[in-house]
């Protein structure tokens, strides 16, 4: 393990000051505050209030006040897969506020009254929490079509395996001889494989 | 002191005045605190969350005041609250709310949701069925009673069979659309969170109905005396409510009290739940100064925390760790004289529970005891 000090500082904030934040916050002193302190901290900050039915421009994260007043947020701009990371700003701790919060899907929380120290540290790790998760969503799909691949493949080989009488390790060498040929991917061949047979055992043909 | 004496929450937080007031009264009566006199500063914060804030930072900086009685709605609680907080300053808190809520710098004096709502939705669910129409003024407290309803009269196998918020100035006609929409759910009673004014218009609404509470009863949590009587008895008679306080209840301290502030007010009067906590924060606060002799906060609360006091309801106490109170639910059916007839009551008090999420019914420390009718 390297010792602080050695280490050189995270992207994380190095990228503060290029960091595109929209905050969702009633025009008040809680609003303005923390407003001012993200300006302070050099993001590009822009404040909306009321809520806009969509999004123009692209925003990296959004601060969003979950109150009494909002706690239904049902904007779909808020559900989309490039939807910027949130932040509820919250001023009560009960239920159905907190109900509210996580369904906004925020990836960390602030408290009203709004403190200057705190905003930094909040910003930091929603966008590592954030991003872990994207990450970890991404190789979970690779993972699983990568799966999905292997079992199509396994498919194709049985497939040939018992039309053709032949080795496990021939019908493989099979496929991958005729994704080289037709420049394709070894899955794509092993698909039609299994669809060209799907098709034939339904319009009754028997090949054997 | 912050009471509203106008706008929409006026006539309950009227009678929480009167009740600081009175206990004032009481306390200068009998010597005031060592000898000195308390003399209360008021402001109208006018039902206003945004006046409730810079009045309590005026009562603080221009007023040299330590310590506040004040606030009825959640709004209202949380707008003072970071002022008492930032100057490290005292505020009493004499009102339901929906709990989740922890300051060093206030003491509540009001019923938690465990102190209320629990006892409500057993007896309402017993006695009439577990089918609810919900409907609240537009903000947290309703919000999050009616969670806790929905949540426990699905313990009894009952549903949610419609639910409605208004605006705390709704009028006449928005109740009448709210009542023909109730008579065609049909449920076995109806769950009110309506606070303030607009709390009549549901009532009345009701009975031009022509509804009938013996078979769908209002069960409510806020509409105690003061609501009554400006609604009318006739509207209110036969609808549930519970609370710690109930103007009828029949004890010795009770009708102490009462006589004293018939003789304070110069004739009949009528008090209610929020009252009675206004009443008795005032002398477990005048009882703690005795003690630390000054009304510094870091004084007060080790005085404060753990007292006890003989109030109309019974003997109440705060517990140290919540800064809420013992209290002692009940249940009482609004009767023709604008009063209430208590069917059931806790014989012991109930410790407060603030940060409870998960309610169940027929917990034994909630139990209340069933009275002879």
């Amino acid at each position: 393990m390297r010792r602080t000090g050695t280490r050189s500082t995270p992207e994380l904030l190095k990228d503060l000051r290029s960091l595109r934040v929209a905050v969702f916050h009633p025009r008040d002193n809680d609003g303005e505050q923390l407003i001012r302190q993200l300006q302070r901290i050099g993001c590009q900050v822009q404040a909306f209030w009321p809520l806009p039915a969509e999004l123009n421009e692209p925003f990296d994260v959004a601060f969003l006040a979950v109150n009494p007043e909002t706690i239904v947020l049902d904007l779909p701009w808020i559900k989309s897969e490039d939807a910027p990371i949130r932040v509820a700003v919250v001023n009560y701790e009960n239920p159905t506020i907190v109900d509210g919060m996580l369904r906004l899907g925020a990836s960390a929380v602030i408290a009203t009254p709004i403190r200057s120290f705190g905003v930094l540290s909040t910003l930091i790790l929603a966008r590592q929490l954030a991003g872990d998760l994207r990450q970890e969503r991404k190789r979970v799909a690779k993972l699983e079509s990568k799966l999905q691949s292997i079992r199509k493949i396994t498919d194709a080989k049985s497939v040939l395996m018992n039309s053709r009488k032949i080795s496990e390790e021939d019908a493989y060498a099979v496929i991958r001889d005729q994704a080289m040929v037709k420049r394709v991917t070894i899955e794509e061949i092993a698909t039609a494989i299994v669809n060209a047979n799907e098709i034939l055992s339904m319009v009754g043909v028997n090949r054997s | 002191m912050l009471f509203s004496n106008t706008g929409v929450t006026a006539p309950i937080e009227r009678t929480q005045l009167s009740g600081t007031l009175f206990a004032i009264h009481e306390v200068n009566a009998a010597g005031g605190i060592n000898g000195r006199e308390l003399v209360p500063v008021l402001y109208d914060p006018q039902s206003d969350a945004v006046q409730y804030a810079s009045l309590a930072e005026r009562l603080i900086l221009n007023d040299d005041v330590n310590v506040i009685f004040g606030c009825y709605m959640s709004s209202t609680r949380k707008a003072v609250l970071p002022i008492v907080e930032k100057w490290n300053r005292l505020l009493f808190y004499p009102t339901i709310y929906e709990g989740f809520e922890f300051s060093n710098n206030v003491i509540y004096t009001g019923a938690a949701p465990n102190q209320n709502s629990v006892q409500l939705a057993d007896f309402m669910t017993l006695n009439f069925g577990s089918r609810v129409y919900l409907v609240g003024s537009n903000y947290i407290y309703p919000f999050e009673s009616n969670r806790i309803m929905t949540d426990l009269v699905e313990q009894r196998n009952g549903k949610t069979v419609g639910k409605r918020y208004l605006p705390l100035t709704a009028g006449y006609e928005e109740f009448t659309s709210v009542v023909s929409d109730i008579r065609k759910q049909q449920p076995d009673f109806i769950f009110s969170t309506v606070v303030g004014e607009s709390t009549q218009h549901l009532y009345r609404a009701y009975a031009e109905a022509g509804l009938n509470p013996k078979e769908m009863p209002i069960a409510s949590l806020t509409t105690c005396e003061a609501e009554i009587k400006a609604m009318g008895a006739e509207y209110a008679a036969g609808h549930y409510t519970a609370a710690p306080y109930f103007q009828s209840i029949d004890s010795d301290t009770n009708r102490r009290v009462l006589d004293l502030y018939k003789e304070f007010m110069g004739g009949e009067v009528v008090t209610n739940m929020c009252w009675e906590a206004a009443y008795f924060q005032v002398h477990m606060f005048a009882n703690a100064m005795r003690q630390s002799g000054t009304d510094q906060v870091e004084a007060l609360l080790p005085e404060l925390l753990g007292a006890e006091f003989q109030a109309p309801q019974g003997r109440v106490r705060i517990d140290p760790a919540t800064h809420h109170t013992c209290l002692y639910p009940r249940i009482g059916r609004a009767n023709s004289k604008g009063q209430f007839t208590i069917v059931r009551e806790a014989k012991r008090p109930v410790h407060p529970d603030p940060y409870l999420v998960t309610y169940s019914l027929g917990d034994w420390t909630t139990q209340i005891d069933t009275l002879d009718l």
